[in-house]
């Protein structure tokens, strides 16, 4: 029998979070886009899924999202006042204020869960709110608390 | 002080003249001593009504049961129903007209007022009392309540009895109403948030250890939701009827019949019925406790709805269930909102 050949890890292993992200599709997922065509660099812990304004985003996405094993969710849309539909943001901004305090509230990390404005020509900034945000989220370790055990 | 001739009398000149269907009250139980609902359509019924810190019930619900017997009926003028409706009965009255659920004359309102009481919390007495069976309370109109039982009367401290959305009750007068009896109060004993505090201060690790035990106890046997006058959806998200995965669904349609909330019973789905039901609520659940009072393992429900009624106050300036033009709280927005949330 041969051995089985050593590996040796020089690089300790880190947990990588997995972070849903709702992008608007008229500005967050333009400026998602934009960071990409211009080649920024940005970890790869995000799957990025558009929807139409950030004002159609139900709180049940946001549980379902933490229900199936979602680290962070991060909800991003116009700028207030640029939305295309005149007013969603706003109405995404006091939903989004309102889950995230009762998530809070039942004991969820609050940093697990944000909202950001990122606009198309925001390339950069997404870049930047994505780098910080897994960044804040890798010490936290996975989300169990509301994950489905389906063992 | 109510007297409850008044009432008897009102709700009798009421169904005398055929002005309303029927009346909704209070009556004495008959298992224990707390009252129950009553439909009164005889006039001589009205001899049955009672009013007394026993009457818990949020009456509202029966008007949005009304209303769906009155849509399968296909019936669309009618008679409107009597209602005896407390400071919180009014106040789900008035979300319920915001949301046009019916016409304002579809219902008449008796308002009673709760003259600085409130009702009665039976899981307290029933501590409180060591499983002597009470017969009957009475406020002595400053700070305490005689309860009589078979041994005599006990003379309890009114704060440790009350309900505690009574002793946080912000408008224990109907505010909403065609008649009213009773002094107008405002305000209850304790801080309208009082029974947030400690759980707010608390740790997150903390806070999830109470809650997770909490959810864990949840049976999903939804008396939650069926108690509740906003909960009047004719399907749930969390048990859809109309796109039911049976035996007899193929693959292909399964896939399109997204589940949000799963029914089995575990502590992930039991949060996601609790939130989605508390964000349901926002801005429209006016603490009238129904939730936490059916539940039968006591799982504190109404700290949700709570917590969210808070946040509506203090940061959007909204109270629920004070003016039936006014736009719901999701459904309009300030250009001063909160914007420190977002990155």
């Amino acid at each position: 029998m041969l051995d089985k050949p050593e590996t040796k890890t020089t690089v300790e292993e880190q947990f990588e979070p997995r972070i849903i992200t709702f992008l608007c599709k008229w500005c967050s997922s333009a400026g998602s886009d934009l960071a990409g065509v211009s080649r920024m660099e940005y970890p790869a812990n995000v799957v990025p899924i558009t929807v139409m304004c950030s004002g159609g985003i139900s709180p049940v996405y946001i549980l379902s999202a933490f229900n199936k094993g979602a680290d962070g969710i991060l909800v991003s849309g116009c700028h207030p006042g640029d939305c295309h539909y005149i007013k969603g943001n706003y109405y995404a901004r006091r939903k989004i204020y309102l889950v995230q305090k009762l998530i809070e509230f039942v004991g969820l990390e609050p940093e697990r869960f944000k909202m950001s404005w990122i606009s198309a020509a925001e390339g950069a900034k997404f870049t930047k709110v994505i780098t910080d945000f897994v960044e804040e989220i890798r010490p936290l370790g996975p989300q169990e608390k509301l994950k489905v055990d389906r063992r | 002080m109510i007297d409850i001739k008044d009432l008897r009398k009102q709700a009798r000149e009421l169904l005398d003249n055929e002005d309303v269907k029927y009346v909704l009250g209070f009556q004495k139980g008959t298992a224990t001593f707390m009252s129950t609902p009553a439909f009164i359509t005889e006039a001589a019924d009205t001899e049955n009504l009672v009013w007394d810190p026993t009457c818990v019930h949020n009456l509202a619900l029966y008007l949005t049961e009304e209303r769906k017997m009155r849509v399968a009926r296909k019936e669309t003028e009618g008679k409107p129903v009597g209602i005896v409706a407390k400071g919180c009965d009014s106040r789900a009255i008035v979300v319920l007209l915001q949301e046009n659920y019916f016409k304002r004359q579809d219902v008449h309102i008796i308002g009673v007022s709760c003259e600085g009481t409130g009702v009665l919390d039976e899981n307290k007495l029933n501590r409180l009392l060591k499983g002597k069976a009470p017969l009957n309370a009475e406020f002595d109109g400053v700070g305490h309540f005689l309860v009589a039982t078979k041994d005599g009367d006990v003379k309890i401290p009114a704060n440790e009895i009350l309900a505690d959305r009574c002793l946080e009750c912000r408008a224990p007068y109907p505010a909403e109403h065609d008649t009213v009896y009773g002094e107008k109060v405002d305000g209850g004993r304790l801080d309208p948030f009082h029974s947030l505090e400690a759980l707010e201060a608390s740790a997150v690790g903390d806070k999830w250890d109470f809650w997770k035990e909490q959810m864990d106890k949840c049976l999903r046997c939804y008396a939650c939701r069926s108690v509740c006058p906003m909960c009047y959806c004719e399907e749930c998200v969390v048990d859809s009827i109309t796109f039911m995965v049976t035996p007899d669904t193929l693959p292909g349609q399964k896939a399109n019949r997204i589940k949000w909330i799963e029914r089995s019973n575990n502590t992930s789905e039991n949060f996601g019925y609790h939130l989605v039901r508390a964000i349901h609520l926002a801005g429209r659940c006016i603490d009238c406790g129904e939730c936490q009072r059916v539940c039968p393992v006591d799982i504190p429900v109404r700290l949700l709805n709570k917590k969210l009624e808070k946040e509506a106050f203090e940061m959007f300036d909204y109270e629920p269930g004070t003016d039936s033009e006014a736009p719901s709280l999701v459904s309009s927005f300030l250009d001063e909102d909160p914007n420190d949330h977002i990155l």
